[in-house]
């Protein structure tokens, strides 16, 4: 991509040579010049992840819509770029952004910035239990991130859904699950301190966060009333267990373990570690933080009160209920763009195309809108639509993602008419969760997933739920912040209100 | 001239313009035509369209919604008329989501559908117990019970429907029918329910058939 023209790129202070049309990213994972700085590109150089964040001054090719849905307006103007996503057009110069004051994490760049008060001596577990997803990681008191795995849920074998797995409750495999559970986040500690160098014994604490339902669970608590109206929760956590007491085998029985406060049945611990990691609640800033899964958790903040609510969009956009949807894995497309009237797919691993993951499922319906072979309606013109030899969407594909996106739109609009605030003033639209991270918000918001007028100001957390969790860990006087909020939230029942009712049916359109 | 009047009225209803249609209705009321067949002929036909379609897919809830907003104001005007002339419903219906389900978008297509073929629908809302429903039919002489449900872990309370509706005695006189994403033919034989249709259109058609066969039952 080079045209051959050499110019000096000045990495904080050192001075590298460079072709025009390189890219920053690449330019600067070579050089290893930022190594020891916050820099790094864990997505791949795909502009996800927002990690490999720097300051730019210099001939550089102008942002990117991706860049202007990661940054924020205030890195925006203090020249703040995604090395991945840049390229050098002239002589410029890059300087790290800062990693944050000392006793903040610099593992992680999606930890705001917080006073270090860690929990434990030696060594600090977090895990999210998420429906379909398990994170977790290892931090020292310094708050160095150790180690981090990732892992399937094996509660699927019981349905993708919270709703089947309490129905698998209810016909008496509560036990079983919670072994399950169980052993899955002890086979989690135990890959993380092999990797850590460290005996898992030497873990002495403990976070774990998750949904009302994945706490019940591993707790082994009973789910019947979360099953049915009016969905009330035994049990809200916001404490300390033992690990002996939740049969977590790879601990000390004794090690203190802490589960976060959940807010309702179907507000939960997971929304409020996520609470924590956006910091919104820190801010004089209107601002909504949205976990697009299954269930979509919001928050609003507004003038210092909390609401929340929980919506159910269906896991069309984790690719289940897709005639060919499938998770993020390789040969799932995950990225689709239209390329002179033609649908150009990327798939991930440059695999051939087997499958339709969430984030593709979201550019691809854009796409077809684009191209007009889909209408405002959701009438596809020919169906169904091929997106990438042999990968199709069809029709009822289509009915599915209408579903699941009038879902999302239309709780966050009556969580906004709720707490009286109109859309457009809303300052801060924060996306929490692994289907999150990968969206293409300017897609999302072009199919009515997201609110039109907040779609430039849209800010990607990953997986915020671990990284509140992580918090919890690493300074324990957050827990009396995150337990009050989970007390003092304003809930707003979306079933039979009739804001609710008309937003779905009007965002169902596209 | 009236069949064109009313293929207009038909028309503007799948397009859901509801004020145009409350118009024709009333144009058509005013040039003579009889309030049966302006309902029949122009609002019913129209939503026959929709239901088609939406049964194929070709349109989707909210085309639906608009539709049959269209089509109440059409009604709204011809009620009156149609209650002087002793024009009957089809048959009368009551509707609701199960006990400890809040779902009600999916019921409330189905009421639509129903009113669409002309169905009189009594509307039970949303976590409706099984006595309600069989007290609601008796008392309102109902000759359908039709149960939704979205929960796994709710629909259980249709197989109380139909027990309900046994200890009652109703069952000769009552059709019970099923629907909701969790729910199938297979279950509905198990529970003992009459009929079980995959989506509100089918539906709709269904509550017909089983309102003629009571009648003819009776008669």
């Amino acid at each position: 991509m080079t045209n051959g023209r050499t110019v000096t790129v000045s990495v904080g202070g050192k001075e590298i040579p460079a072709g025009v049309g390189e890219r920053l990213g690449a330019l600067l994972s070579e050089s290893g010049l930022l190594a020891g700085d916050s820099f790094a590109m864990p997505c791949g150089g795909h502009g996800r992840c927002g990690k490999c964040r720097v300051k730019v001054t210099g001939e550089v090719s102008p942002l990117t819509g991706r860049e202007r849905a990661v940054l924020s307006e205030a890195e925006i103007a203090e020249g703040v770029r995604l090395a991945c996503l840049t390229s050098v057009t002239g002589d410029c110069a890059v300087t790290p952004c800062e990693a944050g004051g000392q006793s903040q994490i610099r593992a992680d760049g999606s930890l705001p910035p917080f006073t270090l008060h860690p929990t434990f001596s030696r060594v600090g577990a977090a895990l999210d239990i998420g429906t379909t997803t398990l994170a977790a990681r290892l931090y020292d008191p310094a708050g160095r991130l150790l180690a981090e795995v990732t892992e399937l849920n094996p509660e699927s074998a019981w349905g993708a859904d919270v709703i089947s797995r309490m129905e698998a409750c209810l016909a008496g495999h509560a036990e079983q699950i919670a072994h399950t559970i169980r052993s899955a986040a002890d086979e989690m500690l135990s890959r993380m301190a092999a990797e850590a160098g460290i005996g898992t014994r030497e873990i002495d604490a403990m976070v774990i966060t998750g949904n009302t339902v994945m706490l019940h669970l591993l707790s082994g608590d009973d789910v019947e009333p979360m099953t049915h109206a009016p969905f009330h929760a035994n049990r809200l956590y916001g404490e300390f267990v033992k690990a002996g007491e939740i049969g977590l085998d790879a601990l000390a029985p004794e090690t203190p373990v802490y589960l976060p406060p959940c807010a309702a049945a179907f507000v939960g611990a997971d929304i409020s570690t996520a609470l924590l990691a956006s910091g919104i609640c820190r801010s004089e800033k209107t601002a909504v933080l949205v976990d697009i899964g299954t269930n979509g958790e919001m928050m609003l903040w507004h003038r210092g009160t909390l609401h929340a609510t929980s919506t159910a969009a269906g896991p069309a956009f984790e690719g289940a209920g897709i005639s060919m949807g499938m998770g993020g894995r390789a040969g799932a497309v995950d990225r689709v763009k239209v390329r002179e009237g033609e649908l150009s797919a990327h798939v991930i691993g440059d695999a051939a195309p087997v499958g339709i993951c969430g984030s593709g499922l979201v550019d691809a319906v854009a796409c077809l809108l684009e191209t007009e072979a889909l209408d405002e309606t959701g009438y596809l013109e020919d169906d169904p639509a091929m997106i990438a030899d042999p990968v199709c969407l069809t029709q009822d594909d289509i009915r599915q993602v209408q579903l699941a996106k009038s879902a999302i739109h239309a709780g966050m609009r009556t969580l906004l008419s709720a707490a009286g605030v109109d859309c457009a003033e809303v300052e801060e639209l924060y996306v929490a969760g692994g289907f999150g991270s990968y969206l293409d918000i300017l897609n999302a918001v072009a199919i009515g997933l997201l609110p039109e007028e907040l779609g430039d100001r849209v800010r990607i957390l990953g997986n915020a739920a671990l990284a509140g969790a992580s918090m919890l860990l690493l300074a324990g006087d957050l827990r009396g912040e995150c337990e009050r909020r989970a007390r003092e939230v304003e809930m707003v029942a979306l079933a039979s209100n009739p804001v609710f009712a008309s937003e779905y049916m009007e965002r169902m359109m596209f | 001239m009236s069949t064109e009047l009313l293929n207009e009225i038909s028309e503007n209803l799948q397009r859901g313009k509801a004020k145009v249609v409350k118009q024709l209705v009333e144009q058509a009321v005013a040039e003579g035509i009889a309030p049966a067949v302006i309902l029949n002929e122009g609002l019913l036909s129209g939503m026959n369209v929709i239901g088609e379609k939406f049964k194929t897919n070709e349109v989707y809830v909210p085309e639906v919604l608009v539709a049959a907003r269209a089509m109440n104001m059409g009604v709204g005007v011809l009620k009156p008329l149609l209650a002087e002339e002793g024009v009957k419903a089809k048959g009368k219906v009551c509707i609701g989501t199960v006990q400890g389900d809040l779902h009600d978008i999916g019921k409330n297509l189905v009421k639509l559908m129903f009113e669409g073929k002309g169905l009189e629908v009594v509307d039970l809302g949303t976590d409706v117990s099984p006595d309600t429903f069989v007290q609601t039919a008796i008392e309102q002489n109902c000759q359908i019970i039709a149960c939704s449900a979205l929960l796994t872990t709710t629909m259980g309370v249709m197989e109380e429907v139909v027990k309900k509706a046994e200890a009652a005695g109703i069952r000769d006189k009552v059709r019970i029918m099923i629907g909701g994403a969790p729910v199938d033919d297979a279950y509905c034989q198990k529970i003992g329910a009459d009929a079980y249709t995959p989506d509100a259109a089918s539906a709709a058609d269904k509550a017909v058939e089983l309102c003629r066969e009571l009648a003819g039952d009776v008669a």
